[in-house]
This record gives C-alpha cells, structure tokens and sequence, in this order.
C-alpha cells in the first residue's frame, strides 16, 4: 500500500512574529522555521503503519529551498520518498490553489491514503485534507485521534467537542486530516539520518503539474489584505515590581477573593 | 435575489445557538447587499428544529430529511448542501467552525470551486466584504477578502450573539437522493469523553500548566504544590496531554473540559481560542507567561509577565506562609 503524507514547513512555534512592512505576511527572514506539529502526527501515524505491515510513504512538500531540510528530517524519520514542489509559481496559493497542486501530485502517486495534519499552525484554515478529498473524489473525515485498519475498510475515531470520539467507517481511497496527540512522534535517528540522505527528493514545478496560471497568488480566489497584531482590549492588570512585590499583590488579592 | 445559505446544525433534536449566531452574521451582510438569507436543516426527523428556526432566524428554511441524514456524514451532508445550493444559488454560504463545519465547508468548497474562509470571528459588510480571523494560533489577525464567489465562510461558535426576533420564515422542503453506497465516511458510534477521576469542573481553584513548562517534572515539581498550597486542583493546555505529560481528565478547552473555577490561575499557556473557550467564564483569572503579547493577557484580570519558573514557586512559598505553613 502507498500512503502520501503532505508536510507544510511552518515557522518554528517559538519564532519571533513580525509583521512584514506591506503587512502582507510575517518577515522570514532570520527566523527558525519546522515541519507544522500537526503534520509530524500524520507523518508517525504513516510510519506506523509502515512498520505494521508494509507501506511506501512519500512526503509530499511545497515551498521554497529551505522546504528540502523538513523533507530530509521526514526522510530521516523513515519516509521512502519525497516530492517537492519548488516554484515560486505555487507561493500565496489560496488553500484550493494548494488542494490543486496535492491532487495533481497524488494523481500521479496514486496512494490508497492521504494522511494530513488538521491544520497548519500558521494560516490555522484546517482547509485542505477535505478539498483535496474532494477534488480526487476520495473519502475524508477530519481531526483523526485513532486509525485502525481491518480487511479493506478503515475505522477513524474523529474528536469532537469536549473529547468525545465520532467512529467513522472509511470506504476506498481516503484523506485523513490528524489531530495533534494521536500518537507520541518519533526521532530521526542518527540512522535514519545517514539513510536520508540517499533517498530521493523529487522536485517539481507548477508547470510540471499541468497547473501553470492555476494556482499561486494570481489565481487565489481569497487573498489575505493584511495581518496585524490584535488590537489590545481592556485586557489583564499587568503587576509590576520585584518577584516578591508581585507574590504579594496576588496573595493579596487571593485574600481579596475569599480563597485564602 | 441573490441570497446566503446558512448551514444550520441540530444537536439533540435543537438547532445550536452556534447556527443563530450565523444568522446573525447572514442577516448583517444580507442588508448590507439586499440580499436574502435562507438556511438549510438536514437530518432525520428534523422538521420541529426546521420550524424552530423558520420561527426564530426567518427567511426560507430547506428541509433535508432522509433516513442516511440521521447521522451526520461528510457525503450525505454534502448532498444536502448541494441541494440546497441548487435551489438558492447562494453568493455565500455560512457554516459553524465544529467538526461538523470543518468537515463539511472545505468540501463544498472544492466542489463549487469557491472562495473560503475558516473560523471567523467577525466580517465587515460595508463595501466589499472582509473576513476577520485569526492567524497563529491566536498571535496575529488576519483580514481575508474574497474575490470569487461563491464565498464559502466558517465562523467560530460564539463569535456574536445569536440572533433574536421572531420572523415570518417557512420550511420548504428540499428533496435529496442519498444511497447507502453514497456514503464512504459513515458513522458508527459516539463515545463520550471519559473524566477518569478528576473533574476540573467542580474545582474552586485551578492552576494550568501550558507547553512553557518544557517538561513533565514540571507539573509535579511547580504547578501541583501551588495547586495543593491553594487547596485547588491542577490542569493543562492541549500540547501538554498531547506529549502523554498528563491524562486527558487534567485538558482544559474546546476538546477537554469547560470549567469556570473562582480562580483560574494559567502559566506558560499563550492562549489560544481552542484552550479560552474552557477557562474564560472563570471568575477571576492570573496569567503569568514571558511574552507580554500573549494571548491570554487580553482575558486575564491580573497578569505577570515574567518566568514561571521563578513566579510560581514564590507564589506557592507566599501562599504557603499566608496560611501559616511556612
Ligand atoms: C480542534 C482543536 C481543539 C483544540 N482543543 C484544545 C483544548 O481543549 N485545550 C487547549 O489548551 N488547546 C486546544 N487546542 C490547541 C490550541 O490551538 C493550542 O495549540 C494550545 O492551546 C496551545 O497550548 P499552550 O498555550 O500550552 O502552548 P503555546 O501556544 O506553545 O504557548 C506556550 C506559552 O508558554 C510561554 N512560556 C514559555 N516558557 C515560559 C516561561 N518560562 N515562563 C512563562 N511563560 C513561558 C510562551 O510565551 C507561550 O505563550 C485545540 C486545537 C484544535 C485545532
């Protein structure tokens, strides 16, 4: 079985956040950046099934040069192969535009599954796995916690609010969009590392794809007029002084609340 | 007339405030337009919540009733939202941000080869239309404007109030074909979230850790003995669970327990939406975190920006004299 696992290099989530001058993005440059947590858990999720039984995974990543190290990291994890869609053509793409390149892509690969994150810790759209879904005409369902699999069908418990578990019975080729904690995610190993660097990293352009003048900036049918930091409200009395002025303003004010 | 479909969800046999909040939302653009809003009802004997929010949202209400709409499924709900998009031919469709909403909004807008916009928390009408949402986990906002149609928007629960007014709506109903073979997600079951033992909900007082503890001996060595100093009990942010640092029981949030303690003291927690929805009703709440733009300041009443690492420990000392422990 082939499982394709689409991995976006986000910014590490400790990084600085400045907003660009024309307010468009955040300045990247100089700032850390690593595989979007909720994608190393569909990443493991692939892996494990590979260990279980067999799988060929193939990480699939689009974005510029510095995608290659998240590639390599996957790779290193135990990922077969990878995809890189490198093209400045395919930056700012609307998540349809990027729905569109995954498609052309597992068009091509073929794969019985699509493991994804949720969501992407920078753009948060959680958008995604299910056009993707349905622009191949594959089965989906969305913030996966576990994933058991029984002569051909496939079981998911998705999360719903509060922590409760929806069992969904998955017919044919699938996407899966992963929640964050369905597994404990694994290391490279020192290993795996040495293994990666042998494996093959298959770059693409939008061209390549059949989707030049279809995706990217021009083609976004949302774009993003500006970010900015949110507009502070009433918000919290912050204290100030000493480690130990500020320990008894909040015991005096525990005392204040009758829960002291 | 051009109008926006909202898609309403029914939860135990009501339609969800979520969905009158959409209405809000619709009723607001569709003035701005002239437009009209029309919303959709599906389900299996969904006819008295049809007629609930034909009574208190308005406009036409479609009805989708089948047997394979008992239960919700991203193909049989799709069918319906298609139906229902024949029918209104909407510029703009209106969905919760639930699992049912980030299940489905996505999908609808693939196939309507649409613009779309998740988790909204509020839209600019006048003029040309801006979606206001959060990017970041909550660190930076974001203003999205569409330029295609339709617009296919998730908005998140809560974000306005629900709207009011008794109208003069009506039901039509909306005839959908649904085969068995049609659904390729189907459901199952629904198993309710197990609260093994400790029920934040019941606690006075309650001391989050968040992922700024850095490691599991964290909770034991800093936030249980400020916990135990107050006599309060100890909880936790979503990545905290996630890394098997504590069980589930202890998660506060959209996934884990709503809680409203009289003190809600948060530590190394940024504040995300997904983890405020579960604590932001408490009565008083202390934040203390390094980053003097995080989130969680904007709901805390007291804040301290600094490190745990050195707040808590002289907050539990301090408590610990108070009583007389020293
Ligand atoms: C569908 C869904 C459901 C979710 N459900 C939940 C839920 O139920 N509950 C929940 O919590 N989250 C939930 N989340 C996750 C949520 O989006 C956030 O990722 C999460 O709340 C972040 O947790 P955090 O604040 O601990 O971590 P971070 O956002 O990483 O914040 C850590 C904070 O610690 C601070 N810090 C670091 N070191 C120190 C120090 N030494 N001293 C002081 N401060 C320090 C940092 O400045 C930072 O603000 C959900 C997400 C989704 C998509």
């Amino acid at each position: 079985m082939k499982i394709m696992v689409c991995l976006k290099q986000v910014p590490h989530q400790d990084a600085r956040l400045d907003v660009r001058p024309d307010g468009g993005w955040i300045q990247e440059d100089n700032i850390k950046f690593e595989i979007n947590s909720y994608d190393t858990y569909a990443l493991e999720e692939a892996l494990r099934i590979k260990d279980a039984g067999g799988a060929e995974v193939v990480v699939v990543s689009i974005g510029p040069e510095r995608v290659t190290q998240s590639l390599r990291t996957a790779l290193g994890m135990g990922a077969d192969r990878a995809v890189h869609v490198k093209d400045p053509e395919a930056d700012a793409s609307d998540p349809l535009g990027v729905a569109k390149i995954l498609a052309a892509i597992a068009k091509a690969e073929n794969p019985e599954l699509i493991l994804m994150g949720l969501m992407a810790d920078d753009g948060n759209s959680a958008a995604v796995p299910p056009m993707l879904a349905e622009l191949l005409g594959f089965a989906s369902t969305t913030s996966v916690m576990k994933v058991t699999r029984s002569n051909g069908s496939l079981q998911a418990e998705r999360e719903l609010e509060g922590g409760a578990l929806e069992v969904v019975e998955l017919t044919g080729p699938s996407v899966l969009s992963v929640q964050t904690g369905i597994n404990q995610v694994r290391y490279a190993s020192l290993k795996g590392i040495m293994a990666a660097k042998r494996k093959p990293i298959d770059t693409k352009s939008v061209a390549d794809l059949g989707l030049a003048g279809k995706v990217g900036a021009a083609a976004a049918k949302i774009k993003i007029e500006k970010i900015y930091p949110p507009p502070k409200g009433k918000g919290a009395e912050i204290l100030t002084g000493s480690t130990d002025e500020i320990v008894n303003k909040l015991v005096g004010k525990i005392k204040e609340l009758g829960l002291l | 007339m051009a109008s926006i479909l909202v898609i309403a969800e029914v939860q135990n046999g009501k339609v969800r405030e979520s969905s009158y909040e959409l209405v809000s939302f619709a009723r607001r653009i569709a003035k701005a337009q002239g437009s009209e809003v029309r919303s959709l009802v599906a389900g299996k004997g969904a006819s008295a919540a049809a007629e609930e929010l034909a009574k208190k949202g308005g406009g036409e209400v479609y009805l989708a009733e089948h047997d394979l709409l008992a239960h919700y499924s991203v193909d049989a709900f799709g069918k319906a939202v298609r139906a229902a998009v024949a029918a209104a031919s909407p510029g703009i469709l209106l969905f919760s941000h639930t699992p049912i909403g980030w299940d489905l909004a996505p999908r609808i807008a693939a196939a309507l080869d649409g613009a779309f916009v998740s988790d909204c928390f509020n839209v600019e009408e006048s003029g040309k239309l801006v979606f206001l949402r959060r990017v970041f986990n909550g660190k930076l906002d974001a203003r999205f404007v569409p330029s295609a149609s339709p617009v296919v928007a998730t908005f998140q629960p809560g974000a306005t109030s629900p709207f009011e007014g008794a109208l003069d709506g009506k039901v039509t109903p909306l005839q959908v074909a649904i085969s068995p073979q049609d659904l390729r997600a189907k459901f199952i079951e629904v198993r309710t979230a197990q609260k093994q033992g400790v029920d934040l909900s019941k606690a006075e007082i309650i001391v989050s850790g968040g992922r700024g503890l850095g490691a599991p001996e964290k909770f034991p060595e800093v936030i249980q003995p400020l916990a135990d100093a107050l006599g309060g009990a100890m909880g936790a942010s979503r990545p905290v669970v996630d890394a098997g640092w504590l069980p589930h029981a202890y998660q506060v949030g959209s996934s884990g327990q709503t809680v409203t303690p009289k003190l809600y003291i948060a530590a190394g927690i940024s504040g995300a939406i997904q983890h405020l929805v579960g604590m932001k009703n408490s009565n008083f709440i202390v934040a203390i975190n390094k980053d003097a733009d995080a989130p969680i300041f904007e709901v805390a009443n007291l804040g301290v920006v600094g490190d745990l690492f050195e707040i808590v420990p002289a907050l539990t000392k301090a408590v610990n004299q108070a009583k007389g422990k020293a």
